[in-house]
């Protein structure tokens, strides 16, 4: 643990049900946590018992594994290390699409992914979800090709389509790696033949890397190891005739030869295979001889799937395969943070912390990120999970506690604590230490009452924030809970907070109207965080409203008139015109790519040249809204007005509150310009204060609005659905029904499985999997993520489904039952 | 319903609103366009009881207080008084707050000592000056009320019922209640009174040496001039004497609901037995609810009854609504003669004020409007609720605006959160339109006293909410100063309190943690500039984001400091010095001698 050289944090990310807990299992198996024969049933880090229960991991798990590498090993580590021992810390990530906030919660924390791909699915929506996610954090992949048993038992494919079916799965990864085409983190395509990528199946516990198989072919034909790797992957062959190698697939007679990766890997897997699987005893033993394995009494007894499997995890132990690839191609901290400070320091990249954290100095400043919550078994009370990057924690030092809102200098948002506790986080037990240094993975006890979600702890007065993370998902899927017994408010409210910690994406808070709102990412995220609720955090019985979609309010055309609003006392006079923003530009304000933070020159130019903007009107964004960094801009184009900027601070909080509140829903409004064309104000001070300004300003954007194509934006899933041809008429059908349009379909290379991607409204969504299921007999599994926000066919005042859903809405808020007329927002002159 | 909770809709008012405006004067027959004018006149008004109670107190100088919809018969009233009584007979009218509230700082102005107020009545205690309340009558059909009562409740006979009215109807309760009790069977409906006088009590009360509980109320309250010129008042003989003139005229007075129900109450002058939440007897639990009494039966809650109203939609009924949630209410409109189930909505108001409660939570600084000069403890009130807030760490700054509206309460934007002290009826204010959410003092305890939950309960008399020390204290101010300091010492002598008081509380409103803003109060403020002072080397260590060092825990400096427009700079030195020119003349739509202000003019806007 203090010699950071030799640490490797790493997560383990997959599409659903592609086997990263199984696979996990086989490594913890390895540490002698659980025993080789459980291994990879056990699935150690699905520690909840729903997570047993559906089979799917839901919260993702941290565990620390210690492997001990041989001594001829260590010069293939292009990397610092010392020694021989070391330290994995080992995050174990949920593969739903729900659940990817944990998936960016897990890699803020690591430096290298094992990236599980089925050898059978391929590469699916999820897995390039968060491939491009840890790509994006600066995270090095490797890649497993999980259930190659599968591949070999249930489809009998040939040695050759295995082959080609890996090429096609490693292709497809390094495409998605090479759109991130990143300097700093260098080339970090995955290859086979550099042992980059491992295959295996790790419900049997094995798993190899051609650099495995080239030791043990490097001693037989004296080839360097190297140079082996090299020659067993990819167009070379051996021609067992000549005794030569080639890259040519035919020899001098024109004579088929055979891929060397299927000569030298497959052929003794397939063999083992063959023998064990049709019973032939005799040569099963005669194969164990030859490999050198040797088998207890009890196992040689065993037969088919059992003896295949005993075999396979002496043959080839997945654990070993796997932790080797890990520490020779996965940077250790030292190695990872030099170029992952630029993404994690908000702060300048010269100064004491940014520095600290480049060179992971256990010398230097407290930089810690928390990054989750982790619920420990007193009720209410939660482990702080995070990251070292630089400096030393120990347990009682009094370190500075900066919330997401922090800003330096500033006393928001920030806590002077000391840390009662550092814990290892294992899994399912925890180990009290007594101080960690930087590169290390802790949980601290003593700061969960200061930070909701995540945060930076230092002990630097002068540090700025750790980035704050940006999750893949947000929560558009809300549901209204109440408590069946009026008296259990409380514990509800407790329990709502304890929600709210213990996930990193789902909100709760109270609605206008006065209800319990818990939002999440989907309906299977919502479904888990109400039963959490029920069960662990509040513990009274509630009840839930149906779910419910945010909308956005926007607008799709210049205003056709231009706006004037009277302030109370009519001494004031605001004319405005709303226009659409455009949706690209409404995308990198959300993305954070334009933002208020940024310096008003340097906006005003990105403005100009990515989005059409004059730049003398860029440069004059008085704000953005709602929350001050929304996708609604105030843009001044008044000219010459005097006072003007006496009444910036008034038109500013009304901007706030009427994008914050739209004009016909109350939702918020989205893309939407306004401009203030011109002001009339009263020559006192005392006339054209916040009390006139506030409401005429507000009432000047909704007629703005009103006045410019007024319209509604609903959220839309990306939908990518596996499934067989003969299931795709049931899939279309309930597509169909349900407003979804299919934008592709395709089917998966050497398999009979089709994918088809479709947009879906995630109004539309509610029990659309269970639909799906019914309609294609259980052989459709759809993954639903955000996708987008999509604006309604009509105008809010005028098309007549539009106003019915624009009712609607209003009925479920308590709002008046009609549309507010015009005139109550525009003034004549 | 809505109409009460939907509060000023000047939202960008143009004025016609004020010139269109109908009053609702169909409710009231109004005297003045009846044929036999005085005749209706003393009958709707009570002439003859309150000429009676004047005559009997011998007050000399009186104030009538009209709300705008009877103004018209005010002349005809104070004629009649002033006939029969031959005293100084004032008419106010255009109140400061709600004409509901009994306006006792304009009645001091005249140097009344007693006022008679007309209409409609929240029946809020006063605390100076003895009221006499008329009503004004009102017809009912009583048979159709009763049968409407019948089809609402579809013959449950032994349904349990409190029956509340508008006070304009009080004076045919009794007469319904016989109907339904004998001719319909209905046998478990309980009567709701209304007083008709307040404060009469601590005069009649002042002289009776026994009763030593009452005499200490009385010296708190009686302080004004009344005492003196009703010194020859009999004690409890006057007060039956009052009931009983109240009964003949069938008008319900809460001395007589109590002689039926709990005699042992008699004795007590009203306005101190009504403010007792449960009568000593045992038998019976009595409840006041803004002015209402009623006597519950031992053993039954106030969950088992249902509520029947008569009147129509009114300030009166949400409230009634609002504090009895758990009971149903129906009200019954004698004007449009129809009777309905009102409480479908009041699931959804209340959620509404438990996001409201929410939003206090998360405010620093809070503002306190006065919303009334008349209701009694409302000083009180107004230093506890200082107190309270100033406990918590918080600011508070303290409006007196008059009615509320809009853009008044936009003015103060550092203003996180408003509370207003005001009457029942006027405290629930709830529009969207405000820049902030404006609360209750129930709310507010809620929300900053970690004592109380929400549980559903509502509470709009904020009277309710005072320690019952402070009810009828003589030393309110200073019961809160002791209270405000034993909070400030608890914090200082304490540091693992504030350590408890420093950790960020969940918001519900944003769904993520708040952190409270201290803003100490003024003894800690002394303490820290001494500290300054003292130790220069505090400067030193200054942010180089602030030009200021220290801004004293102002609320409204820092919120200056983070404001854009901080108003004209000051250009020390720079500016070049001028003599004093004549300044703007004229009115604020345009002065005279600004540019354009013919234009204007012409523009008329």
């Amino acid at each position: 643990m203090d010699k950071v050289t030799n640490v490797r944090n790493m997560s383990v990310i997959a599409h659903v049900d592609h086997g990263k807990s199984t696979l996990t299992d086989s490594l913890v198996s390895m540490a002698g946590i659980i025993s080789q024969a459980r291994a990879g049933e056990a699935r150690f880090t699905d520690t909840r018992q729903d997570e047993q229960d559906r089979g799917i991991t839901i919260k993702s798990t941290a565990i620390s594994l210690f492997f001990q590498m041989t001594e001829d090993d260590l010069p293939d580590i292009k990397q610092k290390t010392d020694g021989t021992a070391f330290l994995i810390n080992l995050i174990d990530s949920p593969g739903h699409v729900d659940f990817s906030s944990e998936v960016t919660a897990a890699l803020r924390v690591t430096d290298g992914a094992l990236v599980v791909v089925d050898c059978v699915d391929g590469v699916c929506v999820q897995t390039e979800t968060v491939l491009r996610q840890a790509l994006g954090e600066r995270i090095k992949p490797v890649v497993i090709i999980n259930k190659v048993d599968r591949a070999l038992l249930e489809l009998q494919v040939t040695k050759e389509d295995l082959y080609n079916s890996f090429q096609r799965t490693i292709e497809s990864v390094n495409v998605i790696i090479a759109t991130y085409n990143d300097t700093a983190l260098g080339d970090v395509m995955v290859y086979p033949e550099r042992g980059t990528v491992a295959f295996g199946s790790g419900l049997h516990g094995w798993a190899f890397t051609i650099r495995q198989f080239a030791q043990r072919y490097s001693k037989k034909f004296g080839v360097d190891r190297n140079k082996m790797m090299e020659k067993l992957w990819g167009e070379n062959y051996f021609n067992p005739k000549t005794k030569k190698w080639t890259n040519k697939g035919t020899d001098a007679d024109g004579q088929q030869l055979e891929r060397a990766f299927n000569m030298f890997i497959l052929d003794p897997i397939f063999k083992i295979f063959d023998s064990t699987m049709n019973f032939k005893k005799e040569e099963t033993n005669m194969m164990l001889e030859k490999l050198g394995i040797v088998l207890k009494t009890d196992e040689k007894d065993l037969e088919g799937k059992q003896m295949l499997k005993t075999v396979m995890k002496k043959f080839l132990p997945a654990g070993e395969a796997l932790l080797e690839m890990m520490v020779i191609h996965l940077p250790s901290p030292i190695t990872a943070q030099k170029y992952r400070v630029e993404n994690l320091y908000e702060g300048p990249m010269d100064d004491v912390c940014a520095n600290g954290v480049r060179s992971c100095d256990p010398n230097g400043p407290l930089m810690l990120y928390v990054s989750k919550m982790v619920p420990t078994s007193d009720k209410g009370r939660f482990y702080a999970f995070g990251r070292v990057f630089s400096g030393t924690i120990r347990a009682g030092m009094k370190v500075r506690i900066q919330g997401p809102n922090y800003q330096p200098g500033s006393k928001n948002d920030l806590f002077v604590k000391s840390v009662q506790r550092i814990v290892l986080m294992m899994g399912r037990y925890v180990e009290p230490i007594e101080d960690c240094p930087a590169g290390n993975i802790v949980g601290l006890i003593g700061v969960d009452q200061f930070l909701l979600k995540s945060g930076t702890i230092t002990d630097n007065d002068t540090a700025h924030n750790l980035k704050v993370m940006k999750f893949s998902v947000s929560p558009v899927v809300q549901v209204a809970v109440e408590c069946k017994v009026a008296s259990d408010l409380p514990k509800l409210v407790e329990g709502l907070k304890r929600l709210s910690k213990s996930d990193p994406c789902v909100l709760t808070f109270t609605s206008d109207s006065g209800e319990h709102i818990v939002a999440g990412s989907g309906e299977l995220h919502l479904e888990i965080c109400l039963k959490d609720l029920e069960e662990d955090h509040a513990q009274v019985p509630i009840k839930k409203s149906d779910p419910v979609v945010q909308y956005k309010e926007t607008v799709k055309a210049e205003s056709s008139i231009v706006a004037l609003a009277k302030s109370p006392n009519k001494h004031n006079r605001i004319f405005m015109k709303a226009s659409p923003l455009g949706e690209e530009l409404a995308d990198a304000i959300e993305k954070g790519n334009v933002g208020p933070r940024d310096e008003f020159k340097a906006r005003a130019r990105v403005l100009s040249d990515d989005f059409g903007w004059d730049n003398a009107e860029a440069r004059k964004i008085w704000a953005f809204g709602p929350d001050g960094n929304g996708p609604n801009t105030l843009v001044d184009m008044t000219k010459g007005v005097a006072y003007l900027n006496e009444i910036k601070d008034s038109c500013i909080a009304a901007f706030t509150w009427a994008t914050r509140e739209g004009v016909f829903t109350e939702e918020n409004m989205r893309g939407c310009r306004f401009n203030i064309l011109d002001v009339v104000l009263h020559a006192d001070a005392i006339h054209r204060g916040g009390g006139q300004i506030i409401p005429a300003c507000r009432s000047a954007i909704y007629a703005s609005a009103y006045v410019a194509q007024p319209g509604l934006m609903e959220p839309i899933y990306l939908v990518e659905i596996t499934c067989p041809e003969q299931a795709m008429g049931g899939i279309y059908g309930v597509l169909n029904k349900r407003r979804g349009h299919v934008i592709g379909e395709e089917q998966r290379p050497g398999t009979p499985m089709y994918i088809v991607k479709a947009y879906l409204p995630v109004a539309e969504s509610f029990g659309f999997t269970g639909e799906l299921r019914q309609a294609t007999g259980g052989q459709a599994f759809p993954q639903s993520v955000f996708d987008h926000w999509q604006l309604m066919n009509g105008v809010s005042n005028e098309d007549p489904k539009l106003i019915e859903k624009v009712l609607s809405i209003r009925k479920r808020k308590g709002l008046k039952d009609e549309i507010p007329p015009l005139d109550r927002f525009l003034d004549r002159l | 319903m809505s109409t009460t909770l939907s509060g000023p809709s000047n939202f960008a008012d143009d004025g016609s609103a004020v010139i269109s405006r109908t009053i609702e004067v169909h409710s009231s027959k109004l005297a003045s366009e009846a044929t036999d004018k005085i005749g209706s006149c003393k009958d709707i008004y009570e002439i003859e009881r309150t000429v009676a109670v004047i005559k009997e107190r011998g007050y000399k100088r009186i104030a009538l207080q009209f709300p705008d919809e009877l103004l018209r018969d005010s002349g005809l009233v104070a004629q009649l008084i002033r006939d029969e009584t031959k005293s100084g007979v004032y008419i106010l009218a255009d109140t400061s707050y709600g004409s509901c509230c009994v306006d006792e700082v304009a009645a001091q102005h005249i140097g009344a000592d007693s006022i008679i107020h007309f209409g409609r009545s929240c029946q809020s205690p006063t605390s100076r000056l003895p009221v006499i309340y008329v009503f004004g009558k009102q017809p009912v059909d009583i048979q159709h009320c009763a049968a409407t009562f019948d089809q609402l409740f579809a013959g449950d006979k032994a349904k349990k019922v409190i029956l509340m009215y508008d006070v304009i109807y009080s004076h045919c309760v009794d007469q319904l209640l016989n109907a339904l009790r004998s001719e319909m069977n209905y046998a478990g409906i309980i009567k709701s009174g209304v007083e008709t006088e307040s404060n009469l009590g601590y005069v009649l009360a002042g002289s009776n040496s026994n009763e030593t509980l009452e005499a200490n109320h009385c010296g708190s309250a009686g302080t004004s001039g009344c005492c003196s010129g009703s010194s020859t008042a009999t004690t409890s003989e006057s007060c039956c004497q009052n009931g009983s003139s109240a009964t003949e005229k069938s008008c319900s007075d809460t001395t007589t609901c109590r002689q039926s129900k709990a005699t042992s109450t008699l004795q007590q002058p009203p306005a101190a037995a009504a403010l007792e939440e449960s009568s000593p007897d045992s038998s019976t639990s009595k409840r006041r609810r803004f002015g209402r009494t009623y006597t519950l039966p031992e053993g039954d809650q106030i969950e088992d009854y249902s509520i029947f109203y008569i009147g129509d939609e009114s300030p009166t009924l949400s409230n009634i609504i609002m504090t009895h949630s758990k009971c149903e209410v129906y009200s019954y409109n004698p004007e449009k003669r129809q009777g309905r189930f009102e409480s479908a909505l009041v699931n959804k108001a209340l959620m509404r004020r438990y996001f409201l409660v929410q939003k206090a939570k998360d405010a620093d600084v809070i503002g306190i409007a006065v919303g009334t000069l008349g209701v009694s403890s409302y000083m009180t009130m107004i230093q506890h609720l200082k107190a309270l807030i100033e406990s918590k760490g918080k600011k508070a700054y303290t409006f007196v605006m008059g009615k509320l509206n809009v853009a008044k309460m936009a003015n103060f934007m550092e203003i996180d959160c408003f509370v207003y002290v005001a009457c029942p009826e006027n405290s629930l204010i709830d529009s969207k339109e405000f820049y902030r959410p404006i609360v209750t003092p129930y709310e507010l305890e809620i929300a900053l006293s970690g004592s109380m939950e929400w549980s559903g309960e509502y509470v709009t008399d904020f009277q309710q909410l005072l320690p019952d020390e402070d009810k009828i204290g003589v030393d309110k101010v200073k019961i809160s100063q002791n209270q405000l300091d034993a909070a400030s010492d608890r914090e200082d002598d304490d540091d693992a309190g504030s350590d408890e008081d420093e950790r960020p509380h969940f918001s519900l409103v944003t769904g993520t943690y708040k952190q409270s803003k201290k803003y100490t109060t003024n003894k800690e403020d002394s303490r820290e500039l001494s500290e300054l002072i003292q130790g220069t080397t505090d400067l030193t260590l200054r942010n180089k984001n602030t030009s200021v060092a220290t801004l004293m825990s102002s609320a409204a400096g820092e919120y200056l400091q983070s404001r854009q427009f901080r108003g004209l700079e000051v250009n020390l030195g720079e500016t070049p010095v001028e003599l004093a020119t004549e300044g703007r003349a004229g009115i604020a739509r345009g002065y005279k001698t600004e540019d354009g202000y013919l234009d204007r003019e012409k523009e008329g806007y």
